[in-house]
């Protein structure tokens, strides 16, 4: 049975989290330095410490998960207490602070962290949500299996073009070359389709846009009215059916091609600004130290 | 209905064979689920991708599959099927033949040859799955965040020329950007230099740092913490916090030594301004007899609670008769006096200025000797003075000097003064200047307001005591007016002037009375008027007390 990375082992790991925050808080409202709250008391250090301890463990997720022959824990449990530590992480950092903010590294240090932990709820909530999704889109079937309905469409279509003159052929094998949503991950997340035709017209052939293979069925639409030879119109006609299919199948392969960019965008961003994070802490703890 | 399915193969001598199936149920399942009744063993058909269905002895085809299902080329979702017609799936053709005795519908199921992979032409890694990596960017921004806070700053750490290029450019980084808050103003002298205090790196602020300005005394003497041991400067005074504070404002501060002071301290303990704070005391000014006769001033600690009536001046006043709220008489008729036209703080608010006879009393309370001669007055704080001033105008008086006194001359008109003249003058001025004195001395002037006594002197045959006032009671408290706003409050709450007759009052409040506004320093203490109140808030901790006479 699939279990969420959220309801992981009864939420052993929200307990764990749901504890740390529950001490620093009360450790934060027992004491009573002699000075305003700050990162330089002794809970400061503590909290700083524990923190700095966290960050560290919680970017060590990147290592475990790629030590498939590692027996220290599951990856499911890692990322489970990933997930709920690293939002204790944030009550931990902000109590380390004293609520002290200014322009330095050390409220940088800051921004940077909290800049990762929203990007990694945002992963959460996309893990959770969208496989579900993508799997309604696609509607039921795996993407090579999408991607195989389309490729079968498109052996249909060059079977027939090869009874029709050579322009058709031209249309069937461009149209399925010239398919293309966009290689950057931004251009998946726009989800358009890009793809081209090349069409016959008078005696020239041209290059044009072909999205939801529209340019091409408007082509044939064109060819079959003129076409006088019933038998050839007939097999326009089926062409046309296989073009409006593989139109219908292509609409979820994109959105299938977006949901997916979802799924990975926002560890272009976590993943990164982790790295700042670790060298911003690193800056955080030396500056405060060579001038102690 | 039974169905006959019929299973053709391609032989190796280019034939082929066939086995038959026949299933009787209204419906045959078709997909690549192993427990489908037509097992289709492509990757391209659907796990249940289409089905064949008895609709009153008709077979329709029908599928859910989006691309619907090739039948004689077209793509249908639903479908009669009849004999000769062609249904795809993928690579495997299904063809309805006419249904032969003992079955009420037929079709044959082979691969078609023709499907070959190399005809699929789409690269579907151009259409969209490439990506950039995550490494790479990783890569840049640790290099941005490394230059930004560690190695800028760092760089203009090294130079006093580069931080201060650095710091006059608007986008390169500099040490200030590891500031971990503001710098208090009163350190603005430094000039942002943090090796004045910071000497050397990974260690911490020395105290030979804030002594290098900054004088210390009581508690410290020189390098030695006499009673602080192992704590430094910073363990009290801190930088860079929010709100900026030279001075930790905890009661720990003075309480963690004083609320439990040992057995050979001289002092009371004090932890708690509400709970646990000793009696006020006041410190008042005692006359003392000093060599030759003279008056001298000591200072006496005296609990304020037995002290109320102790205070020993030597002048006598009376504060409710000036503040009669039916008025005095004044030169400027009969007015009510306001404790300010007395009172007036110094410069900052913190105290009053003193009080002297010229700028607070000679307004009304004239030295003039004379009734016939009123402008006339004796000299303030002189007795000899007084004595020769009556002398000498009681002299001239009788002389004829004094145009303006009348009558009692001793020269007769027409005659030239002798000596005879003069001497007897000279004797009749001293007697008349005598009764004068005598009158001022103990009656009508200086007794009104000093302590007089009578000497053995004869010539100036009285003592009149010295006067000084108190003007700092606590002298171990940074009170000040300024901080009470006294524009506001009445004096007489605290003071209670307006009742007292006697200068001999000490009309300085009581603990109870700060109490009303002062409370604990821990807040959950106090009632919703009182302000938590730190030892610090009046007392200092380095400085010696002020105002201690002499």
């Amino acid at each position: 049975m699939h279990e969420s990375i959220l309801a992981f082992r009864k939420r052993r790991y929200l307990w764990l989290a749901l504890l740390v925050s529950v001490v620093s808080i009360a450790a934060y409202w027992i004491d009573d330095p002699q000075e305003p709250a700050n990162g330089g008391t002794v809970l400061g250090y503590a909290l700083g410490t524990a923190g700095a301890l966290l960050i560290v463990w919680l970017a060590w997720f990147g290592v475990r998960k790629r030590r498939y022959a590692s027996t220290m824990g599951t990856v499911q449990g890692w990322l489970s207490a990933h997930v709920y530590l690293g939002l204790a992480l944030v009550l931990v950092v902000l109590l380390h602070t004293g609520f002290q903010f200014g322009y330095n590294v050390h409220t940088a240090a800051f921004a940077l962290m909290m800049l990762v932990v929203v990007s990694g709820l945002f992963g959460v909530y996309v893990y959770l949500k969208y496989p579900q999704r993508l799997s309604e889109n696609r509607g039921g079937v795996n993407r090579s299996e999408l991607i195989d309905q389309i490729e079968d469409v498109d052996t249909r279509s060059r079977r027939i073009a090869r009874q029709l003159p050579a322009e058709f052929q031209e249309l069937v094998s461009s149209g399925i070359s010239r398919l293309q949503f966009g290689n950057s991950m931004w251009a998946r997340l726009r989800a358009r389709d890009l793809s081209q035709v090349l069409l016959k017209r008078g005696n020239d052939y041209a290059v044009v846009a072909n999205p939801g293979q529209e340019a091409a069925l408007d082509w044939l639409a064109d060819q079959q009215s003129r076409c006088r030879d019933p038998a050839v119109a007939a097999l326009i006609g089926e062409l046309s059916g296989l073009l409006r299919n593989k139109r219908r199948l292509l609409k979820p392969l994109i959105e299938d091609f977006r949901m997916q960019a979802m799924l990975e965008i926002w560890l272009f961003v976590h993943v990164p600004l982790t790295a700042g994070l670790l060298v911003a802490l690193l800056s955080h703890i030396l500056a405060v130290f060579v001038y102690w | 209905m039974k169905f006959l399915i019929r299973f053709v193969t391609r032989n190796a001598a280019g034939g082929t064979d066939h086995r038959d199936r026949i299933i009787e149920a209204p419906i045959i399942t078709i997909g690549r689920a192993t427990d489908q009744m037509l097992h289709l063993q492509d990757k391209r058909a659907r796990l249940q991708h289409a089905q064949l269905e008895d609709r009153n002895g008709k077979v329709h085809i029908t599928t859910s599959a989006l691309a619907g299902v090739d039948v004689n080329g077209r793509s249908q979702r639903d479908a009669r099927l009849v004999s000769g017609d062609v249904v795809e799936v993928g690579a495997n053709i299904l063809r309805v033949i006419d249904a032969p005795p003992g079955a009420d519908f037929a079709l044959t199921f082979e691969l078609n040859p023709e499907f070959a992979r190399e005809e699929l032409a789409t690269e579907w890694n151009a259409v969209g799955t490439g990506t950039i990596g995550k490494r790479k960017l990783s890569w840049i921004l640790v290099a941005v965040v490394l230059l930004l806070t560690l190695v800028g700053p760092g760089v203009s750490m090294l130079s006093p020329d580069i931080s201060s290029m650095a710091r006059h450019s608007d986008f390169l980084p500099d040490d200030s950007w590891w500031l971990a808050g503001p710098l208090h103003s009163a350190h603005s002298s430094i000039s942002g230099d943090c090796r004045s205090c910071h000497v050397n790196a990974f260690e911490r602020v020395p105290d030979a740092a804030c002594t290098e300005c900054h004088k210390v005394s009581r508690h410290v003497s020189g390098d030695v913490n006499t009673v602080l041991g192992e704590r430094r400067c910073a363990s009290c005074h801190l930088e860079h916090n929010e709100p900026p504070q030279l001075v930790k404002q905890h009661q720990g501060l003075c309480a963690d030594c004083h609320q439990n002071l040992p057995g050979n301290v001289a002092l009371e303990n004090a932890g708690d301004f509400l709970r646990d704070h000793p009696a006020f005391k006041v410190s008042l000014l005692r006359p003392r007899p000093g060599p030759e006769g003279t008056s001298e001033w000591g200072v006496e600690h005296l609990l304020l609670s037995e002290a109320r009536t102790a205070d020993r001046s030597n002048l006598k006043f009376d504060h409710a008769a000036h503040l009669d709220r039916a008025g005095i008489i004044t030169p400027d008729g009969r007015r009510v006096l306001e404790c300010a036209e007395c009172h007036q703080p110094q410069p900052g608010g913190a105290r009053m200025r003193p009080i002297s006879m010229n700028d607070h009393c000679a307004g009304c309370h004239s030295l003039n000797f004379d009734p016939d001669d009123p402008r006339r007055t004796v000299p303030h704080g002189d007795p000899e003075g007084v004595m020769q001033t009556l002398v000498e105008y009681y002299s001239a008086r009788l002389l004829g000097d004094e145009p303006e006194a009348g009558e009692q001359r001793v020269r007769r008109p027409g005659r030239a003064l002798t000596r005879a003249d003069r001497d007897r003058a000279a004797a009749e001025a001293r007697v008349k200047a005598m009764t004068v004195a005598t009158d001022l001395f103990e009656r009508r002037v200086c007794a009104n307001c000093h302590e007089v006594t009578r000497t053995a002197n004869r010539v100036l045959p009285w003592h009149v005591e010295p006067v000084k006032l108190t003007e700092r009671f606590f002298p171990h408290a940074n009170f000040t007016h300024a901080a009470h706003d006294t524009a506001s409050n009445e004096c007489d709450s605290c003071h209670g002037a307006s009742t007292s007759e006697s200068s001999s009052d000490v009309l300085i409040p009581a603990i109870e009375t700060c109490r009303d506004c002062h409370g604990s320093a821990v807040a959950s203490r106090n009632s919703a008027a009182q302000t938590p109140s730190t030892c610090i808030m009046c007392h200092s901790f380095h400085f010696e007390a002020k105002g201690i006479y002499p």
